[in-house]
Order: C-alpha cells, then structure tokens, then sequence
C-alpha cells in the first residue's frame, strides 16, 4: 500500500474549491448589493401590463337633441405582440385566426407591421367581431396563445350621411399626426376625428382614458389587477344645427344639380353667328357640385349647411378593405370630383356679381358715390376705361368693359341712368365697373376697395368652428406678386396692380377668392347693420351622459351646460349709417321683389321672375343673384351664386347657395335658396328626419341620393340674362 | 430488542464509554456535520421548489403541493440510498464497481434508444411515475470505478498506462452522455476525472492534454452536430450576455431574469413567495436549473449566503475525510466526490450568475428532481462508507 495522498495535491484541490466558491460568493454579493437598484426598477415594468381603458366619446346633437354621432360598445380581437414575435409562429398564428375573424391575413400581417398600432398595448386585430365568435375565441384560449377580447367603442351615425360635412368622421391616427397626438398621450391605437366636428372638437368629445394595470407572468397570464384609474367620459356637443333643416337643404340641393344636368348650356357661336365648330353644338350643364347654407344672422349659428357630392361618413368605420374605399373615394385630380371637400368652408370661388353690394357699399362709406339718391350713372351697356389713353388701348391692353347680353337684342343690355339701387337690382356690370376704376384712380391708387371689403370678412378665415377653412384671397398688389411667384399667374402680369384688376375686382371676378361661408357671413353683417358675428356650428358643450330622450333624441332639458357658445365672437361691428346701409338693401330688395328699369324695354330685377311666387308677405327677404364666370368663359363653365337675407329681424337668416357649372345665378342658386326661404316662411314644410338604415356594405354609392319630396319651391323661371 | 441493544451502547455521559463498543464500529463513525449539511440543504431545497412550482401549478388549476410532494418523496428515497450506502463497506462496492459501471454504461446506451425526447434531448426513462436519468447514476459508478482502478496504483506518480485506461474508461461515458446530448452531465464526468488524476499524481502534462482534448472534442462536436446547435447557442449566449439577436434570445432573457431575480434580493430578500420573477413564472426551468435564483430572490443575501455556506460545510467535510482516510481507495473516493459536487454547484450557480454558460446542471440536493437527488446521496453515502470505516 502506497503512501496516503500528500497533503501538497489535496491542498491544490482545497484550493480550487476555495477559489469557485469565492467567486459564486463575490459574484452573488455584487448582485445582490452593487447592481441591486439598477436591476430593480427595469423588474418592475418587466412585470406588469397597462391596458389603458379608453373612455366613451362625447355624442353630438343636433340644435334639437337629435342624436347625430353615438357610440356602441364593440367587442375587439387583440393579440399579445410577444407571442408573434417570431415570423413562422405569426404567419401560423394567424392563417388559423383569418378564418376565425374573417380577415385574410395579409389585413392582419399589415396590422403587425403597421407603426400606428401601439407597441406597447395588444394589438387590435379586429374591431367590431360577434358575440359568438368572442366566445369562440376566448373557449379555445390554448389553441389562440395570446388572442384576447377586449371591449371598445364604436362611433354610430344614426342619421347619415344628412350632415356628413358637419359632423365628420373618426380615423386611425396618420402617421403625420403621430408625434402630435402622442404629445397629448394619445395611444396610437385611437381613433380620432379626422373631419368635421369631429376634428375640431376632439379635445371636448374625447375625455379622459383610464388605465388597468396587472401583473403578469412570463406566460403573460395575469395574475392580479394592481391598479385601475377609471376612464373619464368625453363631453357632449350640442350643434346649431338643425337636422329637418339640414335635410332640406340637401335635398334641395341636390335636387337643383341634378335638374340643371338635364339643362343645355347653350351653343358657343362665332362672330358670324354659326356654331363655333370646336365645341359641341349641345352643351348640357355638369353641375357636379355645390353647397348651401343657412345661418342665423345675429348670432352666427350655422342651421344647416350642405355640400355636394355629399358621402355617408359611417364608411369610415364600416370596416371596408382599402380598395372598396378607392372605388367609393376616388382619387381624383379633378376637384369637381373632390368628395370630402366641405365647399361651404373650403370652396374658392369667384363670387360673381353677389360681391356687388359691398363694392357699392366702399362706394358709399369711402364717399366715392357722395349722394346714393342723387348720383346716377348713365349705362350704355359698355364702358370704356376713363384713365386709360386712346392710344394704349389701341396697343391692346383691354379698356372697353360690357355688361351682359340681353337675349333680344343680342347686343350687351343697356339700361340707361341708373342708380346705385337700380344697378343692384338689375346687376349692371358697367356701373360697378366705373366704381372699381374711380375708386382706385380718383383716391390716389390707395387699395380702398379692398381695405372695405376686407371689414367684411373676405380675404381672412370667418373662424368657424371646422376644420380646413379656406381664408379667402382679395386682388391687391402683393397677392398678384405672389401668385406671380407662385407660377400661377404669368409673371409679367404679377408685376403691377393695375385698373382692370379692380374693374374685375368690383364685380366679383378676377383674382377674389371667397367660400360661400364668408358670403354668409358678409350678407349677415349686412343684414343686421355691420355686426361681423363669428359663425360656428357648436351651440353647446354639454356635461358627459346626456340622458336619452324620445327614440333618436336626447332630453336636453336634463343637460348640463359647460359652456355656452350660442352667440358667436363678434369680429368687428361696420359703422352703417341709413343713408349706406337702406340704398344698398332696397337694391337687394328689388331684386327679389322687382321692379327692375325700363330703358328700351322693361328690364327685370335679377330675381323677380323666380320669386315670383315666393310668399313676400309671410317674409320678405333681399338678395343678390350672381354668375361666376369659369374657365374660358365658356357658358357651361357659370357657376350659380345667390345669396339673400331676411327683412325680418324676429326671424334672423341669412341663405347661401353656390352651385358649380350650373348656370347663372337666378336659374340654380336662387331656387335653392327661394325653397330655404318658403320653407322658413311656413309655406313648404322640411320633411321629417328619420334615423338612416344601416350602411349597406355592398352598396357602390357614396352616400344615398337625396332628393325633395316636392322641388316645386324650386320652380320658377331664373332670368335670361347673366347676372 | 434491537432498540434496548442499541440504547446500551450508547456512551454514558460518565465519559468512560461503553467498552463493550469498539471505537471503530462503522455506526459510531458518522459525520454528522455531513448529514446536517444535506438535510439543511434539502430542506432548502423542498422550499425552494415549493415556491417556484406553486405559480405555475397554480395557473393550471392544479394542487399547488404536488410537486413539493413528489420533491418530498425523492428526499425520503435519497435518504434511504444514503443510509443504504452508508451500511455497506465500500471496499466491497469497489469489488462490484466494474458491473456497476457496465450496467450505467449500457443504461446510457439504451436511452439513446428508448429514453423519452424532452427539450430535444433523450436524458431519462420514462417510467409512468417517474423517469431515471443514467447520467446521475454514472456519476456514482464512474466514482467508484475510477477510484477504485486509480488507487491500486501503488507508485505515487500516475504511470502513462493508467493515464490512457483512465481516459478510455471516462471516454465511453462521457461520449454516451454526449450523444443524448447532455454536456453539462459530461463536464461533471470530466470534473470527478480530474480531480481524480490531480490527486493520482498525474503529470500536469496529462491533464493540460486531457484539457485540450476535451475543448477539441467539444469543438468537434459541435461543428459536425452532434451537439445539437442549441447547446452550442448556450455558450454563445453566455459570451454575449446582451446580445439581441433573435436565436438567442430565450438563452439571454432566461440568465438576464435570472440575474435580475438575485440582484433584487439585495440584503433580505423579497420574502418566502414575494419574488415577483421567481414567483411569477418568468424564468424557464426555474425549480431545475435556475432553483438558486429562487433562494436569492426570495431570501437575499442571507438566503444565499447560507445556502453557499451550507455548500462550504459540506465539501469541506468531505474533504476532511478524505483527509482522513488511511487507505488510497477510501482518499479517492471522497476527493472524486469533492471534485464533482464543487464543479456542479459551481457550474449550476455559476450559469444563474451569469458567470458559467447554461447548461441543464441541476443544483446538488436543492433542485426539484429524484435522479439527482439519489446520485448524490449514493455519493455522499459512500464517502459516509469510507469515514465509517476509516477505523478498521
């Protein structure tokens, strides 16, 4: 037997021991002491999950208490990122899910890849699935690892697409709006309102989300709830808006457009009388699109206002695949097509000779007409620019200016000496043509004309409470270098404000720019003696929870109000002595009411004829017709204008139509607006509103036609003149 | 009777002892401190595995006890092994040592064939009840083989010819246990061989030789497959302990909860059951692989700090005995011993720390699990053999 092993190898092996377990000890010790605190927070997030709660949109409702936008609760599929992380599990994942929630999987694999689902929240896969197939889902938890169904709201239009403009619709949030909405702790999961009230008033409808927190396993199986923060519900909106009203007046409308279709536009001749032979001999109008609107002179409330091509704004959330939607909202260069285009806000229109009456207003208040009873003006049916010399006009530049023809004589109508009243009432080219030429020539070149009408509210956003409001534009100097600049005009052209561009400017054509809102709110300020009120389709905030009244309502009676914004901001208060304010509303007034001049023959006011049986006792109204000349000056290419306010200060209105390649402004836009009128007059009634059918998810059409039940308040013949 | 024979042995409290009792019968020769050592560890252990199974038990609907339970009745067994052990002179379980040795090797042989696929690797028999793993058994055949060979070696410096029948022998375990594919069982293996040969005598050539055979094979091994890749993404993971990319992500999160578990300990600990990420299902074969994390979490330093006391006691008193010891076998077994259960709880902590790479080691004693626990207590129990006796 050898020697017992020396103590040298067993202390070598001692050693070694003594070495590992020193290091385990070291090791555990730095942990568990050194690194401790900075291991400890980042358990924490490991360990829980927030799945924020989001709160009950505030409804919006109609001046009445109609229910215009409501919420449903919905059952959404949502899925666990971390259990797709790997791309073979997911793509197995959801080929069995895609059957389940009806979604091909490409919608779903688009979802994953897609920055604008949180990536810090489950990941909705589809909103709005059934009871059963939540059941489904949640019985087969082992077979869906992650799959979850979580409860949510769902944006309902019970009345769409009446009002569509107005109220607006709810999308995902852009990737532009991104970083903004995350700045106001938006989960990029939201929906928010992307049109319409909707839009502008996101911060009052959203309210406040909530949040639960749990803690969870690795499994991501919840363990316990740790906290819950309730959400906090949105706050409602009460419109000014009148849903019987809007109806009708998108149903007139709509009903004016589609007649002026079947209404030729008139032959284009050559000088020698044949038919010009570039262009067809038969011309029908496109009338493709237009709006209309109703407010309340004093106070700015919007009652109705339309916009055609009109759209059901509950294809937004029906859930439809990218391509349905191209096939509904096409992209289209072409902005007769533009869909979701609110022209009563965004139009940018010439307004034609409805910008007459605040020419002739900068007549009177800058004292360029210093007598309006006495000054007259002798209408040859020409005018010929005074500060222009013969022998420049003989170079080219363009010094002769003519009224519209008048269809018996086919020469530019004359209607003798006129007054500033009579040329309102016949619409007299020439006579404004003189006031925009002295205005600028005679008072030292100074922009007076735009500096008045300006007061007005042109050339500068009313305020309303929508969005993508289009501010106006008014020819001046720097507009001109501007557009120059812009190639939008010929650069040579952009150099200089000249006479003509003022001519034009005083009969509305020309580089002014204006949406028929501004019309509206520029009429009102004449009709309730130069108060510039702010307009606004918002009446009410109102406390979350509204009660429900009547089906379809809610009981405002049982509303809080937070705030009251019935009275819209005055902008500016226009001084409007008598002696300005009454020659300019009798010329308004005989428009509608006539008598228009005898000069050759009987030259009728511009409306006289159409409204001649609209009720002028029951309320009398003054208006001004007006046709907007568009591209070539090509007679199908006259945009309808028409404008007119109530002559009774009990009953506030005012009523702008504006309808696009449609005629002149006594034969589409007047009628609109007479059917406003006999309607608020008592002697048509608005039909009924009832709550819409659900959206049909096969249908191609945009939104459903809308027509009046009886366009006789339409009828009545528009004049033959341009006006 | 039998109990009155065994109360009058016992030594009077007059000191003078009880002549009629041999001062080398085996009975009065027992390490205590060894036992204490194990029973503390085990019971350590039975909590450990308590609170890391209960939330996952607990998520299935399952009894949360009934994994403690099982764990309890592996105690039980491993303790009967031990005193089975313990009762039988180890001089003549070295005598039985070749035909252990055979049966473990075809036993390993036979997994390969017939073992159940778990996690990609056939480690064990499925019994019904519960499944054998020949790999801990080999460690305590191998023990006793190899110390059994090396020791009759009468010149005290190991000669070339038992060097090269050493690596034959060790060889055909380890590449047995390398087919399933166990690494972590093989290094064990490998560990109790050098410890072995250091104690031989071995010239430091042989083992530097050994050293570098093993990393070459181990190299070899997982080029051309046959360590699956996985086992080779361990070792990856383990030099890029931050790394993001996707394969290894389960291996880096796995060590990094495991770390984050015993650094939130800190001092006290977050309570029995409070650890948020030992309790919270968070780390993968947390009750086997990663039971340290568990105690840390849950107990802190001080958890740990006992447990690796408990440890220190333990190796420390079988390295006595092996000091002890007056014959070459009885020093063999219990430095072989030594060398395994240190490279196990050094390699099993050591992965939870981050400072070893992960391999499916579990805990000596703590860990849930029969296999090991009854390897480990046979060994122990031989060691108790050998100070037993160590009087004769």
């Amino acid at each position: 037997m050898p020697a017992t092993i020396s103590g040298k190898r067993l202390g070598v092996l001692g050693g070694l021991a003594l070495v590992l377990l020193g290091l385990v000890c070291t090791r555990t010790w730095f942990l568990q002491v050194v690194d401790a605190e900075s291991l400890e927070s980042r358990v924490a997030e490991v360990r829980s999950r927030t799945v924020s709660l989001l709160p009950e949109r505030g409804r919006i409702f109609d001046t009445d208490g109609r229910v215009l936008a409501d919420n449903e609760r919905v059952l959404i599929a949502t899925i666990d990122r971390s259990v797709v992380r790997k791309p073979a599990e997911r793509a197995e994942l959801f080929l069995r899910l895609s059957g389940a929630l009806q979604t091909p999987v490409t919608e779903l694999e688009r979802r994953y890849q897609s920055k604008l689902y949180d990536p810090l929240q489950p990941l909705p896969l589809r909103e709005g699935i059934s009871e059963q197939t939540a059941l489904f889902l949640r019985e087969r938890s082992e077979d869906y690892p992650g799959v979850d169904v979580e409860e949510g709201w769902r944006r309902e239009y019970p009345y769409a697409p009446i009002g569509a403009h107005v109220v607006g619709f709810m999308g995902a949030i852009l990737e532009r709006q991104l970083p903004y909405y995350k700045s106001l702790k938006y989960s990029p999961n939201e929906r928010v309102g992307q049109y319409g009230v909707e839009q502008t008033y996101e911060s009052v409808l959203r309210g406040k989300p909530g949040y639960v927190r749990y803690e969870v396993n690795a499994l991501g199986q919840i363990i316990r709830e740790i906290e819950r923060v309730e959400p906090i519900p949105g706050n409602d909106v009460q419109l000014s808006i009148d849903l019987d009203y809007q109806q009708f007046v998108e149903q007139a409308l709509e009903t004016m457009l589609g007649l002026r279709r079947q209404v030729d536009a008139g032959t284009v001749k050559l000088e020698n009388g044949d038919p010009d032979p570039q262009y067809p001999e038969v011309n029908f109008y496109k009338a493709p699109a237009g709006s209309a609107l109703l407010m309340n002179y004093d106070t700015g409330e919007v009652i109705a206002m339309a916009s055609y091509p009109n759209f059901d704004n509950r294809w937004f959330n029906a859930g439809i695949s990218s391509t349905k939607f191209k096939q509904l909202f096409p992209d289209s260069k072409d902005p007769d097509q533009a869909i979701i285009v609110n022209r009563a806000v965004s139009g940018r229109y010439n307004l034609g000779s409805t910008f007459k009456p605040f020419t002739a207003f900068a007549a009177l208040d800058s004292g360029q007409i210093a007598d309006p009873l006495k000054y007259k003006y002798r209408d040859e049916g020409t005018y010929k620019l005074e500060s222009i010399p013969n022998g420049r006009c003989q170079e080219g530049v363009k010094c002769v200016f003519k009224n519209a023809f008048c269809s018996a004589t086919n020469t530019p109508c004359r209607y003798g000496p006129v007054t500033i009243e009579d040329a309102l009432a016949v619409s007299s080219d020439t006579f404004f043509y003189k006031i925009g030429e002295q205005i600028l020539t005679q008072r030292g070149y100074r922009p007076i004309l735009e500096e008045e009408v300006r007061n007005f509210g042109f050339g500068a956003p009313t305020g309303i409470d929508l969005p993508f409001e289009y501010g106006g534009a008014l020819p001046s100097k720097e507009l001109k270098a501007s557009l120059a600049e812009a190639g939008a005009i010929p650069k040579d052209e952009g150099r200089a404000y000249y006479v003509g561009d003022n001519v034009q400017f005083a009969i509305g054509q020309g580089l002014l720019a204006a949406t028929p809102l501004q019309v509206g709110v520029s009429y009102s300020a004449l009709a309730n003696n130069g108060r510039v009120v702010t307009p606004h389709v918002a009446n009410r905030i109102l406390e979350s929870g509204t009660p429900d009244g009547d089906a379809g309502f809610a009981d405002l009676s049982k509303a809080t109000v937070i705030e009251d914004r019935v009275r819209g901001k005055l902008i500016r208060n226009i001084e409007m002595p008598p002696e300005v304010h009454d020659p300019i509303v009798r010329g308004l007034t005989r428009v509608v009411n006539g008598p228009g001049v005898d000069w050759d023959f009987y030259h009728k006011a511009t409306g006289e004829f159409l409204f001649k049986n609209y009720p002028k006792k029951s309320l009398p109204i003054a208006g001004k017709t007006g046709t907007a000349q568009g591209f070539k000056n090509l007679p199908w290419n006259d945009s309808s204008a028409f404008a007119a306010f109530s002559l009774d200060p009990t009953r506030p209105f005012t009523a702008v139509a504006y309808l696009e390649k449609s005629g002149y402004g006594s034969q589409a836009a007047a009628p609109v607006v007479k059917c406003v009128f006999s309607a608020l007059a008592g002697v048509v009634d608005p039909q009924e509103v009832i709550p819409s059918n659900p959206l049909d998810i096969n249908s191609t059409a945009v939104a459903r036609s809308q027509r009046l039940v009886s366009p006789l308040c339409l009828s009545g013949y528009g004049g033959g003149v341009r006006d | 009777m039998a109990l009155l024979e065994a109360v009058r042995r016992r030594p009077s409290l007059s000191g003078m002892g009880n002549i009629r009792s041999s001062m080398a019968d085996p009975s009065r020769n027992i390490d205590w401190l060894l036992v204490f050592a194990v029973a503390a560890l085990s019971t350590i252990g039975a909590f450990a595995v308590y609170s890391t199974t209960r939330p996952r038990l607990l998520s299935r609907g399952v009894d949360p006890y009934y994994l403690l339970q099982r764990q309890i009745i592996y105690i039980i067994a491993a303790a009967v092994v031990m005193a089975l052990v313990m009762a039988v002179d180890y001089e003549w379980l070295r005598g039985r040592a070749e035909f252990l040795y055979g049966a473990s090797l075809v036993a390993l042989m036979l997994v390969l064939v017939a073992g159940a696929v778990r996690g990609g690797a056939r480690l064990s028999f499925d019994l019904g009840i519960v499944s054998l793993q020949p790999a801990e058994f080999t460690k305590f055949s191998l023990l006793l083989l190899l110390a059994g060979y090396l020791s009759e070696e009468e010149n005290d410096e190991l000669p070339y010819h038992r060097f090269i029948m050493t690596l034959v022998i060790v060889g055909s375990s380890v590449g047995l246990v390398l087919l399933q594919p166990d690494l972590g069982s093989a290094t064990v293996l490998l560990a109790c061989t050098m410890g072995l040969l250091l104690v031989a005598g071995s010239k430091v050539r042989y083992i530097v030789s050994i050293t570098s055979l093993a990393i070459l094979s181990a190299t070899v091994a997982a080029w051309s497959g046959v360590v699956r890749s996985y086992q080779f993404r361990r070792f990856e993971a383990f030099l890029n302990q931050n790394s993001t990319e996707e394969a290894l992500k389960d291996v880096v999160l796995q060590v990094r909860f495991a770390k984050r578990a015993v650094a939130t300990g800190g001092i006290t600990g977050k309570g029995f059951l409070n650890g948020p990420l030992t309790n919270g299902a968070f780390i993968p074969v947390q009750s086997t692989d990663f039971i340290f994390s568990a105690i840390a979490e849950q107990f802190g330093l001080i958890g740990a700090g006992v447990t690796l006391s408990l440890f220190t006691l333990l190796m420390w008193r079988i390295w006595r005995i092996g000091r002890l010891s007056r014959t070459r076998l009885g020093q063999f077994i219990a430095l072989g011993a030594f060398s395994m259960i240190l490279w196990q709880t050094f390699q099993n902590i050591g992965m939870t720390l981050g400072i070893m790479p992960v391999s499916g080691l579990p805990l000596p004693f703590i860990s849930y699990g029969g296999s090991h626990m009854v390897a480990f207590a046979a060994i122990v129990g031989l060691v108790q053999s050998v100070h037993m006796r160590r009087l004769r």
